[in-house]
């Protein structure tokens, strides 16, 4: 429904946002072409599955990661009701295309194998009840990020999910290959970089509600497709006249807004709120950290994956240290935490990030939401209440 | 100069009309299906009464839950912020405010009138004057003397269901088990100010606290809260009256804002 608000009312609508739209379905169609030359499509649902091994392995992925309400009924029909909205819905895509060759989500078709992550207890048991439906891989990640071992542990772990992507293409996989990987996914890094530097102008020249419909396009595309898209869209933002007036500045953080899912970023502007970060899965952590080119490039994927301050890690000091540093880096005058409802990671972890923020006299409001329209109502009346405050 | 401050809550309508910093007078009215009209038919009769004419108004503010479909308000804050000023306005000292309405209950905390931090209840009645209205509903006592009732209580029931309809279906046990009736209001009244302070104390709130909103008339809440709180309640004269008392009193009148 918050379609048609959508964007900066009083700029013109940004041309290099078609470009996003156009590419998307030139990409489902590429993808169809691919498939049927017996390129393998994985499909994947989460931030720490590094890219660069399955370019390098000859192999092309999606993502599967769910952000619409509709399959979420077809998802309660088997798993609990008090999970979070993402996992019900990725999976309720999953199990309404194989069961019943809907289209509720156009990529489980496309994939031949789900590659899955252990991180939050939900998803790891959901990813349990995959194998019925589709060919699922599940790589390990440590849970302790910062001890010694867990370097050397999710090393081993990258190397075998190497070995079983070349085991399904029968590719092998050429450091220089994954080297060359590596350059051309630092390269869509360094553009978002760019992008997300021209937001800290005052007023920014591009809404946050516009950023986060391209971000949730970074992982549909091919990472030609969106690099080249980041760059049209930095080229036409850079000169692009800010708005006339401009309401508080506002960072978003917390859980992912997969595709589908804009609902809070949406209210926020709509409200008045100029967002001008998101530290979250689909703004910041998907790009923060580049990989070190000039190391070995296993040791570099393993140490940039594992920085990814997600909240199944802990302890997540690095996150808690990221929002502040954002939050100061970007003036904003205020946090909206995001917790898609019943991601218990990410809710508890609020009362360490709202600690750190108050110190540096930062506000912060919490909103937990699913993927329904029945809150908006009552989370508008917070927002606004909200946004009055830091004004 | 002259304002009118209008409060459309989801349960009742607040208006309150002030020349300069005095309070002109105020009317309170439940909300019918359309806001608009309940808060014309009031604003009309408040201006009556006052001896006031419309055009005399300088502004028209309004908040609370309805506030966008007052179409004739000049312009809208919400009740967090209105409650705010209109507590400020009354009792400058408080730093923290309890606000249980017919739909919501919050906590907002204050320094000097501005509101610094605030939270909501979310989705659900518990906590609310409507879970009470139900309550009192299946005890048969009609909702103005359930806390009245409930300070007679010497051995309040225990409640321990939250939910609405849960709840309902445990006073509905408590009284086929023979439970006297005070003894369950003071039992639901007693579960409703445990909702509320485990929300006042997440906000920190100790001292200088107000409490407002429809359910703030009810006796016995007031004396539960103060009890768990281990403070007394500033209460304004007429509890229900605070958004849109805060709502008219004009920015311009109150240098700080």
């Amino acid at each position: 429904m918050y379609d048609i608000i959508i964007g900066n009312m009083m700029q013109s609508p940004l041309k290099s946002l078609d470009y996003f739209q156009k590419s998307y379905d030139i990409r489902v169609g590429q993808l169809q072409e691919e498939k049927a030359k017996g390129t393998k499509i994985v499909g994947t649902f989460c931030l720490f599955v590094p890219d660069e091994i399955i370019f390098a392995a000859g192999a092309d992925r999606i993502v599967l990661c769910g952000g619409k309400t509709d399959t979420i009924a077809r998802a309660e029909q088997s798993l609990p009701r008090n999970i979070c909205p993402l996992i019900k819905s990725s999976f309720g895509a999953i199990v309404d295309a194989c069961r019943n060759g809907s289209l509720s989500c156009p990529h489980v078709h496309l994939v031949d194998v789900v590659v899955a992550e252990a991180t939050c207890d939900g998803k790891k048991k959901m990813y349990e009840l995959l194998p019925e439906y589709l060919p699922t891989y599940v790589l390990d990640l440590p849970q302790k990020p910062c001890s010694p071992e867990a370097i050397t542990y999710f090393l081993s772990e990258l190397r075998k999910f190497g070995k079983y992507l070349e085991d399904l293409t029968g590719n092998t996989i050429r450091e220089k290959e994954l080297k060359k990987q590596i350059s051309s996914s630092n390269e869509t890094r360094r553009l978002l970089h760019r992008l997300f530097d021209l937001r800290r102008r005052n007023p920014p020249p591009v809404t946050g509600s516009e950023v986060l419909r391209v971000m949730q396009k970074q992982f549909f595309l091919s990472p030609d497709q969106f690099r080249e898209g980041v760059r049209q869209l930095c080229d036409e933002v850079e000169h692009r006249s800010p708005p006339s007036g401009s309401g508080p500045r506002i960072m978003i953080s917390g859980c992912p807004m997969s595709a589908g899912n804009t609902k809070i970023s949406d209210l926020v502007e709509q409200k008045g709120g100029v967002i001008v970060v998101e530290e979250s899965c689909t703004g910041t952590r998907s790009f923060w950290e580049l990989v070190d080119e000039n190391k070995e490039p296993w040791t570099a994927l393993a140490e940039r994956y594992l920085a990814i301050p997600c909240a199944c890690m802990t302890p997540n000091d690095q996150r808690i240290s990221r929002v502040v540093d954002l939050a100061q880096r970007y003036h904003v005058d205020g946090v909206v935490y995001y917790t898609l409802s019943f991601c218990h990671g990410y809710n508890i972890e609020r009362l360490l990030v709202q600690k750190a923020l108050k110190k540096e006299k930062i506000p912060l409001i919490a909103i937990e939401s699913d993927y329904g329209d029945s809150d908006v109502e009552q989370i508008g009346v917070r927002i606004d209440a909200f946004l009055e405050m830091v004004s | 100069m002259i304002t009118a401050g209008i409060d459309a809550g989801a349960a009742t309508t607040k208006v309150v009309l002030m020349r300069d910093r005095e309070i002109v007078g105020f009317r309170i009215s439940g909300t019918a299906f359309d806001f608009l009209t309940t808060a014309e038919k009031i604003y009309n009769e408040l201006l009556l009464v006052s001896h006031i004419n419309k055009g005399d108004v300088d502004t028209v503010y309004a908040t609370g839950y309805g506030r966008n479909s007052i179409s004739f308000a000049d312009k809208r804050i919400s009740e967090i912020t209105a409650h705010a000023r209109g507590v400020y306005f009354l009792f400058p000292e408080v730093k923290g405010i309890i606000d249980v309405g017919g739909q919501d209950s919050k906590i907002i905390v204050v320094e000097d009138g501005c509101v610094t931090d605030f939270l909501m209840n979310d989705k659900c009645a518990a906590g609310t004057g409507k879970f009470l209205e139900y309550m009192a509903k299946a005890l048969e006592v009609p909702i103005d003397e359930l806390g009245n009732l409930a300070l007679l209580s010497s051995y309040p029931a225990g409640i321990t269901s939250m939910c609405t309809v849960f709840a309902e279906s445990e006073v509905i046990s408590l009284r086929a088990r023979g439970i006297a009736k005070a003894d369950i209001a003071a039992g639901l009244i007693a579960s409703v100010a445990r909702r509320i302070v485990v929300m006042a104390k997440r906000m920190a709130l100790t001292d200088q606290i107000a409490f407002v909103g429809g359910v703030a008339k009810n006796a016995g809440i007031k004396v539960a809260l103060e009890k768990e709180l281990g403070v007394t309640l500033f209460v304004p004269f007429e509890p229900q009256i605070t958004g849109a008392l805060g709502a008219a009193i004009s920015p311009a009148l109150i240098s700080r804002y």
